[in-house]
């Protein structure tokens, strides 16, 4: 098997879950991202590719949910940014 | 990205305030055109209509369902993080429970919740150097049948299931037989009966007798959903079902952990979907231990 050619999840996110009042979906998607990375034990600095899961609609008291906005709360500048939607 | 050697660490994220804010009301507002004077109102409605359909053509219905259900409810009863872990369920609540939309109960509605969720990808070589066992993506299948569930002609499959299993396995090489257990995206009970069925783990219509006797739970033969899925854990869309994967290939699952923990087989290669709309696209995953 080529290693190079082969891939692995190697660090997995959580966050609060259930009933969390007071959160921004943004917010919940940098919890899960920082923890993922923590986890996988490397640094934000190594995340060079960042995709958003399709989503539902904002809420009417937020910005639709990009991956740059997500990038640039994290403080990373990924080469390739990508979101699927529905 | 990867493999064009633009990335080395690709972060998949999710996040939503679904429970606590008004955007999932605001997406049934967006759903609802013409036909929801006929009362199509939303997923359940476009879900409901199709497991009613199924109920037509082949024997299936509350009965198959509640086998789910209370499956995937006792796997979410081992898994602190999950919503309902403190929650049991028997047949009886089950049945006794209330319609959303007929004939789908409240609890083949998967939850509505607040949280987020991520993973981190990477090639195999650089896994190898990290604290976790990677799990490694030994397929991948995706298949996209149909647009909209009023021009959809596979309400009872076979969905783009069929097709995406069948070449994620034959990109990983290996038969259905060498499964160890299934995430499947759970949006509802049914969905995850046509998910096995078009995955081809029994015929049409076998599927009540198939998950009779526990056979997805804890202890089952073939465990599906093991931190209670979308329905009893939390839902996150496709990162239900694939970060579980993950963690149970990687083994860090305690007291839900596959293997002799729970009586089921050693996870060294997990089955993972993901479908969107009404069943329009899918996505198949095998995850494994190597």
């Amino acid at each position: 098997m080529n290693r190079e050619k082969t891939y692995a999840i190697v660090g997995v996110g959580y966050t609060p879950q259930g009933r969390v009042p007071g959160r921004t979906s943004l917010s919940f998607h940098l919890e899960a991202c920082a923890n993922a990375i923590t986890d996988a034990g490397i640094s934000k600095d190594d995340i060079d590719g960042l995709i958003c899961y399709r989503h539902f609609p904002a809420s009417s008291d937020e910005n639709d949910l990009t991956p740059y906005l997500v990038a640039q709360h994290l403080g990373i500048e990924p080469n390739y940014l990508s979101q699927d939607a529905n | 990205m990867l493999d064009a050697g633009l990335c080395r660490y690709v972060l998949i994220s999710y996040g939503h305030n679904a429970l606590s804010s008004d955007s999932l009301f605001t997406m049934l507002m967006d759903f609802a055109g013409d036909d929801a004077v006929f009362g199509h109102f939303g997923a359940t409605g476009g879900y409901a209509l199709a497991a009613r359909r199924a109920m037509h053509e082949f024997n299936t219905g509350p009965q198959t369902w509640k086998h789910i259900a209370v499956a995937q409810r006792a796997w979410a009863n081992l898994n602190p993080q999950a919503v309902m872990y403190d929650k049991p369920m028997s047949f009886d609540d089950y049945l006794s429970s209330k319609y959303v939309v007929e004939p789908l109960r409240l609890p083949d509605n998967c939850l509505v919740n607040d949280g987020g969720r991520a993973v981190i990808v990477a090639t195999l070589e650089r896994a190898r150097d990290l604290k976790h066992r990677p799990a490694v993506i030994l397929g991948l299948g995706q298949h996209n049948p149909s647009v909209q569930v009023t021009q959809s002609g596979i309400l009872t499959g076979s969905t783009g299931a069929r097709k995406a299993c069948e070449t994620a396995l034959s990109i990983a090489g290996i038969t259905r037989d060498d499964i160890d257990a299934c995430q499947i995206y759970d949006c509802f009970t049914y969905t995850v009966e046509l998910t096995l069925q078009d995955y081809g783990f029994f015929e049409p219509g076998e599927g009540e007798s198939w998950f009779s006797g526990g056979t997805t739970g804890p202890g089952g033969r073939m465990p599906v959903n093991t931190s209670g899925g979308q329905l009893s854990e939390a839902y996150y869309m496709g990162l239900t079902p694939l970060s579980e994967a993950a963690m149970q290939i990687m083994g860090r699952c305690g007291d839900r952990q596959l293997g002799p923990a729970t009586q089921t087989k050693e996870p060294n290669i997990i089955l993972v979907s993901d479908n969107g709309g009404i069943l329009q696209t899918h996505s198949c995953c095998i995850l494994g231990r190597i």
